[in-house]
């Protein structure tokens, strides 16, 4: 790997400069409760404190809402026009967990049956990590593998510190953006800032509040499909989906078409939930997970078993948004930790 | 299939209905055609794989192509009206334009049925799928491949009977082939067997021996019928259903139709008992 040096005072420059050259997303606080990434202009704009933010940047390559093609009928015919957009564009600041969370998202698209719309958006991105500085009490993303200051799966990666930033150089493109931009980074005190890296990495390692154990647990989760620990669960939730809509790794969606008289009209998909009963329910009337401890558990389990059992990565990249945002506390790090507890009581 | 879409696995190709079949009160055989001659060379399906059907402005059902590779130029579904898009469809005529997407799922082990004999057993329109497989092994290239043909086939009615011409008249000619039909209640014109499915499984008690079972239909008659079979001494292996979940993109993206870690769109439809016993009780 690749080191440089940005000294704090350069950042704002460096960051005016990433502005004015490309289309730069960036996390903004719009009060104290709440931050998201938005394409910025200025420097002055971004927050480089900010904790997570409420909305995952997986929107920006798998949006909420997204138009899939429109469709106009002429002299008995059927026009079809793809509305498949990717600008390049550049995400600067994202937390390990949110980067580790778009690794585990990427098989999805990418996978069997490539995404029109999800790859190519990820392929003309940049990703620009930026270390934690503090450990928020619902965070565990060592659990799943990864550390805050972790820039693995990003095109570079920045870690402040006392005086400056170290600058890890992950990948070519990593690179080739910094190579335009050389006059703002040096090679000076390199060595100086990994070492100081190396300590607000371990402060940082000894900050976590919660460190649920996953050892063992997809094992255990193979084995108790039918445990009366989900109804315990289920009795709590009140569906509502919002774990799934701030999850940065879910990934369900539906799909579907709006017309007009005139006979023209677009195909859409949105995300969508399996929290919801109407998520698997088909013509007819059945469901089959007709209540939410079918769907509580399935939840859960995908996170935690189906997800690795397919492309042998984690569902969940502990970024904690789930547990913030629950209105009845469920809580997927005390699950995994329970449910190690649960089934040593059977 | 070639790049007909630009790659773009979810746009789907346009088609024309070239004509329309009743087969009951709510179900309708659509024959349709792609519009470019090339998606009609390219679209390979194998028996049990389904598509997505279109009719822009409504959206897409996950349909089984219920015609055989066999058959040249066209494609058949069978669709029953149960809400808004097969509703939409039981209205539209021939010439109306849709869309299709697919060939997606596993489709049915041809190669692992190869040199056995095969019992099909269907229920109302569970024969859509079996349909695309019973006409692929009776076409004449395959027909060496595969032993004797057993088709069973129950509906509620004499009105509820799908594929008469190929239950009554096109399977019953060819050799090697036994056709058995039941309705579920006597009725002053029918002359052949009533009785639920399974109980006429068990009269005619088909011997298992070197016998792959192959079975669809509502979900209650599938309970049953895979108890008759492995009484009859079929093995969990020999045992091959399809499943039905809610879909919605058909390519293991949508996350809709998981069964514990499975895709039915990617894994499936296509499962032996065997594999059903390993997938939770979730379908
Ligand atoms: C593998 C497979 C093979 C199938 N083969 C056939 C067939 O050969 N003939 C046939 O008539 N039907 C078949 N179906 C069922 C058919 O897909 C649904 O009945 C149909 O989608 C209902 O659409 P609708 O819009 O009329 O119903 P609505 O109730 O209005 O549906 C609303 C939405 O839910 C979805 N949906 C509802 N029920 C189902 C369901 N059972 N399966 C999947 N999606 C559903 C639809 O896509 C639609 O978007 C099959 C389903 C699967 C999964
Ligand atoms: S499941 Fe919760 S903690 Fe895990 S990635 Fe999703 S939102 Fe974050
Ligand atoms: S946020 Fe909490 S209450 Fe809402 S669906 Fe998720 S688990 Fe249930
Ligand atoms: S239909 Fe979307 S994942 Fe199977």
């Amino acid at each position: 790997m690749q080191y440089k040096v940005l000294e704090k005072d350069k950042i704002s420059g460096f960051l005016d400069y990433l502005a004015s050259k490309h289309n730069l997303m960036a996390p903004v606080s719009e009060d104290e409760s709440f931050s998201q990434f938005k394409r910025v202009y200025q420097a002055s704009e971004i927050n480089l404190n900010y904790t997570n933010t409420v909305i995952p940047p997986k929107n920006y390559f798998f949006p909420p809402a997204e138009n899939l093609f429109s469709f106009s009928a002429e002299n008995g015919g059927i026009e079809i026009k793809e509305s498949r957009q990717a600008e390049n564009m550049v995400i600067f600041g994202l937390r390990p967990c949110d980067i580790n969370g778009m690794s585990m998202l990427d098989p999805v698209f990418n996978g069997n049956f490539p995404d029109s719309y999800y790859g190519p958006k990820r392929e003309r991105t940049i990703l620009i990590g930026l270390s934690c500085q503090e450990v928020m009490p619902t965070c565990f993303c060592k659990s799943f593998g990864t550390d805050p200051t972790d820039g693995s799966g990003a095109d570079l990666m920045l870690t402040g510190l006392e005086n400056c930033f170290l600058v890890e150089i992950l990948t070519d493109k990593g690179a080739g953006l910094l190579e335009n931009a050389g006059g703002f980074f040096s090679d000076e005190s390199v060595d100086k800032a990994i070492s100081e890296k190396k300590l607000l990495r371990d402060k940082l390692a000894g900050a976590f509040l919660r460190e649920p154990d996953l050892s063992g647990v997809k094992e255990i989760l193979d084995k108790n499909f039918e445990h009366p620990y989900w109804e315990e669960l289920a009795a709590k939730c009140i569906g509502c989906g919002i774990c799934t809509f701030v999850c940065p790794t879910c990934h369900c969606f539906n799909m579907i078409d709006t017309s007009r008289p005139d006979a023209t009209g677009s195909r859409y998909r949105c995300h969508d939930s399996c929290m919801f009963p109407g998520f698997t329910k088909m013509a007819g009337g059945h469901n089959p997970r007709p209540t939410r401890v079918e769907r509580v558990r399935n939840r859960f389990m995908h996170k935690l078993k189906y997800h690795l059992d397919r492309y042998n990565l984690d569902g969940c990249s502990g970024c904690g948004r789930c547990i913030a945002k629950c209105p009845v506390n469920i809580d997927i790090s005390q699950i995994i930790t329970h449910i190690r507890e649960v089934v040593k009581d059977d | 299939m070639t790049d007909l879409t630009g790659g773009n696995p979810l746009l789907p190709n346009i088609a024309t209905i070239a004509s329309i079949r009743r087969e009951t009160g709510d179900v309708k055989t659509f024959q349709v055609v792609f519009d470019d001659p090339l998606a009609v060379q390219s679209f390979a399906h194998k028996p049990g794989q389904v598509a997505l059907i279109s009719v822009f402005g409504e959206g897409e059902a996950t349909i089984s192509i219920t015609s055989s590779p066999t058959v040249k130029g066209f494609l058949e579904f069978s669709i029953k009206k149960v809400g808004r898009l097969t509703s939409v469809l039981h209205e539209i005529e021939a010439g109306a334009k849709v869309a299709v997407r697919g060939p997606y799922g596993n489709g049915f082990p041809l190669d692992e049925m190869k040199g056995k004999n095969l019992l099909f057993v269907g229920g109302g329109i569970g024969l859509a799928p079996l349909r695309s497989l019973i006409d692929y092994v009776l076409a004449e290239e395959n027909r060496s491949d595969y032993g004797n043909v057993e088709i069973l086939y129950g509906a509620r009615s004499m009105a509820d009977i799908c594929f008469k011409e190929d239950l009554f008249n096109k399977w019953t000619a060819c050799k090697d082939t036994r056709v058995y039909t039941t309705i579920d209640r006597e009725e002053p014109e029918w002359s052949g067997h009533v009785g639920f499915v399974p109980a006429y499984l068990e009269e005619i008690k088909p011997v298992s021996n070197n016998k792959v079972a192959i079975t669809c239909g509502p979900p209650v008659m599938i309970k049953f019928i895979l108890m008759s079979l492995q009484r009859l001494g079929f093995t969990e292996e020999r045992i091959i259903t399809t499943l039905e979940m809610k879909m919605k993109c058909g390519i293991g993206k949508c996350g809709r139709c998981n069964i514990g870690s499975k895709y039915v769109c990617l894994d499936g439809p296509v499962f032996t008992l065997k594999q059903l016993k390993e997938l939770p009780p979730e379908f």
